[in-house]
């Protein structure tokens, strides 16, 4: 075991004896506020049910399958269940209160921000200018989290969590670059939160990101814990079994031969190991075979307005990655990056592809207006 | 390099020393000095704290799992009785006999004896069920003699009484730590109501507010048997136990 696994075993041991600090002494009577139902007489699930998940609005953030205390609800094919809800929901609306679009204020535009530079950095190698990795080894380095949250990915490209503690994981090649499918990060922060000691460090997609703002808002223990919130820019997501059976048998691409997918004017490049030229697929093609999730056509936010710092490809040079900083929290570690000389930097920013894009998802506010929401 | 050299004897050393070794062997032959128990037939007093086989009295266990939660060796199962409630296995082949269960059991339903010498034919056996726990195990006893060793200025000795040590020791449960439940962030609280559902002697209860959408929640704390379980259970990690005022 690392050592830090041995502190995090000891503080759950702490927590699970308690008594260690007599000032934290608790209570025994306490309110709860719990939220309001859309449709009164049913169950709280139902309601999640039939405003987000039957309306196709869910964006498989996974928020409601982090938080729900009975930890029933899973993700089949590709959507959000609860197997037995009926039965086994315990009716307490925690998937209501965290879910970003059970009332839904489609964020979007460039956000607010502080600064917007291109970066690459010189420690780590990635799709761009690994910078996402970089923010996240930083802030490791600079003592502000104890562990950073990154999506892996198996040679089949299948997702999976891995918690980075020290910047020398980041050896792992598949870390970085683009994945383009779901991965459960969210149920892995909760578990993070619970044994962290400084605080952690998160990389996600810009409906991720609602969704761990959305646990902050509601409760004290992400806020204190969740140190640092990394977006990427994101046009939009692929069911995986879909998008792999395509490619394997439509287009005759071998999974495990993928280095790496790239999404610019409207087209995918797929790059492939030991060919020179990239494939090039029409996103049309993806979207006549209803590849592209269907969350994803609600989702105006391009930019995860609401993180610490978005990265993204759009608007810099080949091998920089644009880094759009949000507040003082991420601007600590870009100044951290700079005195270190951890990266090197660029003023040029091409605002015009990234004001593209942005409108580009801006036009999908259309489909929410046309959304039937169940009264 | 040093070297070992002899001690340089005198002859009046010599014959010393000839003349000790001589007398214990005279010794010997007319008194011989024996420390072996002669086991079965003699038994050795073990102390009252004596770590042996565990008894269980299912009146006083809670069901709380703390014996199965503490044991290093992971030999206690809790297994569900006719009743509902789960109640603790404990696997000899595992079990190292350290004793934490006992110590740790707030309700004092396990207990221990000074029974040592069990004897299993296979390896299911060596599972003790709830059931095999409740009265001491049947073991036939030879032993007519307690044998209690005595430290004598220099030698160890052996004193032998005819008379047959009782194994089940009769002594009070320990009282433990007392503990009590409470929650130590309340705006994390989703009032998911799993630790009313887990809490064996209804101590904590929620209240739901219709109108006002508020559920108000209360760990009732001279109910609360410190066992943990909502602790344990607590999906938010928000309850912890602290010892009672």
């Amino acid at each position: 075991m690392l050592d830090a696994d041995i502190e995090a075993c000891e503080e759950g041991m702490k927590m699970a004896t308690g008594s260690e600090s007599e000032a934290e002494k608790g209570e025994s009577k306490w309110e709860v506020e719990v939220p309001e139902k859309k449709l009164k007489d049913k169950l709280y699930f139902e309601n999640l049910k039939a405003v987000v998940i039957d309306t196709e609005l869910c964006s498989r953030c996974l928020t409601c399958v982090s938080i729900c205390p009975s930890g029933l609800i899973v993700t089949e094919e590709d959507r959000v269940g609860f197997p037995d809800y009926e039965e086994r929901c315990l009716d307490c609306g925690a998937c209501v209160r965290v879910c970003p679009r059970f009332i839904y204020e489609p964020p979007g535009g460039l956000g607010d921000y502080i600064e917007i530079v291109a970066a690459r950095s010189k420690r780590f190698t990635g799709q761009d200018g690994a910078m996402a990795t970089e923010i996240i080894a930083s802030a490791i380095d600079m003592g502000m989290i104890d562990q950073g949250l990154f999506v892996d990915r198996s040679e089949k490209w299948q997702t999976s969590i891995f918690h980075v503690r020290d910047p020398k994981q980041f050896g792992i090649g598949t870390l970085g670059g683009t994945k383009y499918v779901f991965a459960g990060i969210l149920p892995a922060l909760k578990e993070a939160v619970r044994f962290t000691k400084k605080g952690v460090g998160v990389v996600g997609t810009p409906c991720m990101i609602s969704g761990i703002r959305k646990l902050q808002e509601e409760f004290p223990v992400f806020r204190e814990k969740v140190k640092l919130v990394v977006g990427l820019f994101c046009t939009e997501n692929f069911h995986y079994e879909d998008l792999m059976k395509f490619l394997r048998e439509e287009k005759e691409i071998e999974i495990e031969k993928i280095l790496k997918t790239d999404i610019s004017k409207g087209s995918m490049y797929i790059t492939i190991e030991g060919r020179e030229k990239k494939r090039k697929v029409k996103m049309a093609e993806f979207e006549e075979r209803g590849l592209v999730a269907k969350g994803c056509d609600f989702c105006t936010d391009f930019t995860a307005v609401q993180s610490d710092a978005s990265v993204g490809s759009v608007g810099s040079e080949k091998g920089f990655s644009t880094v759009i900083v949000r507040n003082e929290n991420a601007k600590e570690v870009m100044e951290y990056i700079r005195e270190k000389g951890n990266a090197d930097f660029s003023e040029e920013i091409v605002m015009d592809e990234i004001d593209y894009l942005i409108n580009f998802k801006k036009k999908r506010e259309a489909h929410i207006k046309e959304l039937a929401l169940p009264e | 390099m040093k070297k070992v050299a002899t001690p340089d004897y005198t002859v009046a050393d010599k014959l010393k020393t000839h003349v000790a070794a001589l007398s214990t062997a005279a010794k010997e032959v007319v008194l011989p000095l024996n420390i072996t128990t002669h086991y079965p037939r003699e038994r050795k007093r073990q102390p009252e704290c004596f770590r042996g086989f565990m008894l269980f009295d299912p009146e006083r266990c809670i069901s709380c799992f703390q014996c199965s939660f503490v044991c290093p060796a992971n030999a206690i199962w809790m297994k569900e009785a006719p009743s509902g409630r789960y109640y603790p296995t404990v696997d000899h082949g595992k079990c190292i006999y350290c004793h934490f269960c006992v110590d740790t059991c707030p309700g004092g339903a396990l207990k221990t004896t000074k029974i040592h010498d069990i004897a299993f034919r296979t390896m299911d056996e060596m599972v003790a069920m709830t059931e095999d726990m409740v009265e001491p195990p049947a073991i036939i006893r030879e032993d007519k003699v307690v044998v209690d060793y005595v430290i004598d200025k220099e030698d160890l000795t052996l004193k032998r009484t005819k008379e047959v040590d009782e194994l089940i020791v009769e002594i009070e449960p320990s009282e433990g730590v007392p503990m009590v439940s409470v929650c130590v962030d309340r705006g994390s609280c989703i009032a998911c109501k799993v630790c009313t559902k887990v809490c064996e002697s209804g101590a904590v209860s929620s209240l739901k507010d219709e109108e006002k959408l508020i559920v108000k929640m209360e760990i009732d704390s001279e109910k609360c048997t410190g066992c943990g379980l909502c602790v344990k259970e607590c999906s938010m990690q928000i309850l912890r136990l602290v010892r009672r005022e």
